[in-house]
């Protein structure tokens, strides 16, 4: 972002969301939206990331949790459906993967470095419940 | 649709009640309010109208000043037209959210009765609110009688709401002896104060869904001072707009306003700064000295505190030999503001008046001729000596030993 | 400039007689100013209200006045306010009371050599209005001593004042007038 001079920033410091009127913003995916150079949405927060949510589709079992809770919106997901991490987005906090029900967790940390595939190739299995030991 | 109000050509109203009917004609979207003596009759005769089917807008009753100022600043950013009232402690509790509204440039108008601050409690008039305020990056607006607060407040809303302004203004009348005191007052018909002030103009309005914008962005030290800055200069611009008004609102009416108001100032020796109701009574005092002892004195009075009008107040100025700043706000340990701006002017004008400071009225004592005459002359003396005769900072109508400092 | 003090109890309508009086007066093309000491603005307290009239725009805001007229409302207030405070040779005053003029004077002796007129406005308001709100047969009886306005103007002018109220009471202030009119001495 440029640092530009007292003329050139905008009147009230209001931040436009869109560089362009959107109609019915509800209905229009993010990819498609017309995001201004100010909006949030536009700055890359990954490298703020040691560790990284990865998702696993064959556990998951849609709930949602995940989108509720995660703070910077960077949980992608259509028609209550689950897609996977927006990893612009993610900060790598892992408060996606504490509220993630299902056991194994579908979605677990690792090292920002290990491809996705190594990691759901390690992958732990289901664990037995405690009265079964 | 709101009735039509029906209104003489003269109305005997007291500086609340005009101020009351300039926000119905204004024909707010939002007022949001707490009332506080001595301004509580403008939101009181407001929702009355609005009972009485005169208002269209909404009243929101909240439980603090400092929730008046903001539903008003959110219901300005949504895209209304927004005014509130408040006095004293209620405009110190909303000393925060007017430094938001104008950073947002936000034009609310609010209509501030000016009382005395607490401690001791005092519910009568002087200028600590106004005074309290004054950094706050609002245009401020000052009346001098019921005619002008209802006047100004309607022409409040149009300087503000200019698209080359688009800044908060404040109107100040006087608590009580401009409030609470009934006086002659010629209003325009309702459609006629309307067509004058005119609809108002969104600007980034917050409802426009298709267009949603962020209203109160943090911004730190890379940011910060040019948005300062240019909020500044936006106020230091809106003089072309305040004159502009000022001459449209003439031509309406055939009253006069100046950002500085000057009176017997032609060929006077001597001057009274002043604001509020005391500019007034001391062109009462200028006029009885003039007649009886030969004095030629005059009187200078601020319309426009904010932006603050230095170059013409140097040009009032620029031939008296001494002029004496009347301050009705406690100087908290230093000299009164007025001294200190017609000062900071003068030092750079080729006129080098004496200039002196007065403390005076504070929680409303009474500012009779008897003082302004002596304050008169005492500048007449300072005048004749070419130099100051008196302590730099006294206090006018106080008991007790003689106060000086400096 | 003529310049009015009313004593008064709060509640007890001088505000409002101040006020009555300005929109009249206003209608005859005059200047008017009319305000109010509050003090401890409890009802039944002493308290002062001002008028000043003028052909010219009144631009004095100091509270001080030298009254041509002072208008005491009610009874108690003659002995125990400052009545005569400010007061000029010429200043008139118009005071509530059951007594005789004499009789008054001689109560209150500072009142002695000067031009006092008597009325009961408390009566007449109570026999007329069923309440004691003395201020507008004080105004009655303002009009009889200044000859300001004549009886049938000044009722006409203080029917439109008093318009937003129900017909009874406003018939009930204009015969408090008419008495307070007729009575003072």
């Amino acid at each position: 972002m440029e640092y530009v001079g007292w003329d050139k920033v905008t009147t009230g410091t209001i931040i436009e969301s869109f560089s362009e009127p959107v109609e019915n913003v509800a209905y229009v995916r993010p990819e498609e939206r017309p995001y201004s150079p100010m909006n949030s949405h536009e700055a890359s927060v990954a490298s703020w990331r040691f560790i990284k949510p990865v998702y696993n589709r064959d556990i998951c079992i849609d709930c949602q949790f995940c989108w509720v809770y995660c703070p910077d919106t960077s949980i992608i997901s259509r028609d209550k459906k689950m897609i996977g991490v927006d990893y612009e987005h993610c900060k790598g906090c892992g408060i996606c993967v504490e509220v993630c029900p299902t056991n194994p967790k579908s979605l677990l940390m690792f090292d920002e470095n290990k491809p996705n595939e190594e990691a759901l190739s390690e992958w732990p299995e289901k664990k037995k419940k405690s009265k079964d030991k | 649709m709101a009735e039509k109000y029906e209104l003489q050509e003269v109305e005997v109203w007291d500086g609340n009640m005009a101020a009351a009917h300039a926000f119905r004609q204004a024909q707010i979207d939002v007022v949001a309010a707490y009332p506080i003596t001595p301004s509580t009759p403008i939101v009181q005769n407001y929702s009355k109208f609005l009972a009485d089917g005169y208002v269209d807008g909404e009243f929101v009753m909240v439980e603090s000043e400092h929730s008046a100022m903001s539903a008003c600043l959110a219901a300005g950013a949504a895209g209304g037209r927004v005014a509130t009232a408040t006095s004293s402690q209620g405009f110190a509790l909303m000393v925060e959210v007017l430094y938001q509204a104008s950073g947002m440039r936000v034009p609310v108008v609010l209509h501030v009765v000016n009382r005395a601050l607490a401690s001791p409690l005092n519910v009568n008039g002087d200028h600590s609110d106004m005074y309290l305020g004054r950094d706050a990056g609002w245009i401020n607006l000052c009346s001098f009688n019921p005619q002008e607060a209802y006047d100004l407040t309607l022409m409040a809303f149009k300087i503000g709401e200019d698209l080359n302004v688009r800044l908060p203004v404040m109107v100040h009348q006087d608590g009580f002896i401009s409030s609470h005191t009934a006086q002659n007052v010629r209003p325009l018909q309702d459609e006629d104060a309307y067509k004058f002030i005119g609809d108002y103009k969104e600007v980034d309005p917050m409802l426009d869904f298709s267009r949603p914008v962020t209203y109160g962005a943090q911004t730190e030290e890379d940011w910060h001072f040019e948005h300062k800055a240019k909020q500044h200069k936006a106020l230091m611009e809106s003089v072309s707009v305040i004159d502009d008004v000022f001459k449209e609102f003439e031509k309406l009416t055939g009253r006069k306003y100046n950002r500085v108001e000057k009176y017997m100032m032609d060929d006077a020796e001597v001057a009274i700064v002043a604001l509020g109701t005391t500019v007034e009574s001391a062109e009462v005092a200028a006029k009885e000295l003039r007649e009886k002892e030969g004095i030629k004195a005059g009187v200078v009075g601020l319309r426009v505190l904010r932006p603050f009008p230095l170059e013409e107040l140097k040009d009032a100025l620029k031939n008296v030999k001494a002029v004496a700043c009347l301050d009705r706000s406690a100087p908290g340990g230093t000299l009164g503001m007025l001294f200190n701006e017609v000062s900071a002017a003068m030092y750079h004008s080729e006129n080098r008046p004496v200039i002196n400071n007065y403390i005076y009225g504070l929680g409303g004592r009474d500012m009779t001729i008897e003082n302004l005459k002596e304050i008169f002359k005492e500048a007449k003396a300072n005048a004749d000596a070419g130099k100051l005769t008196t302590p730099l900072q006294q206090f006018s109508g106080l008991r007790g030993p003689k106060l000086a400092f400096f | 400039m003529l310049e009015m003090r009313w004593h008064s109890r709060a509640g007890q309508g001088a505000v409002t007689g101040a006020k009555g009086l300005a929109d009249v007066v206003a209608k005859t093309g005059k200047e008017v100013q009319a305000f109010a000491f509050y003090g401890s603005a409890k009802r039944g307290a002493a308290m002062t209200a001002y008028n000043r009239i003028d052909d010219k725009p009144i631009l004095n805001h100091e509270k001080f006045m030298r009254p041509d007229y002072v208008l005491v409302i009610d009874p108690a207030l003659a002995y125990i306010a400052d009545i005569t405070a400010n007061e000029k040779e010429s200043t008139k005053y118009i005071i509530t009371t059951h007594l005789p003029k004499e009789e008054l004077i001689n109560q209150i002796p500072k009142l002695k050599g000067k031009e006092v007129y008597v009325v009961d406005c408390i009566k007449i308001s109570l026999d007329t209005i069923g309440r004691a709100i003395p201020n507008t047969p004080m105004l009655g009886a303002l009009m009889k001593v200044s000859g300001m306005f004549d009886l049938e103007y000044f009722q006409n002018a203080m029917k439109s004042v008093l318009s937003k109220f129900p017909q009874k009471i406003i018939d009930a202030n204009m015969a408090a007038i008419e008495r307070a009119y007729n009575e003072v001495k």
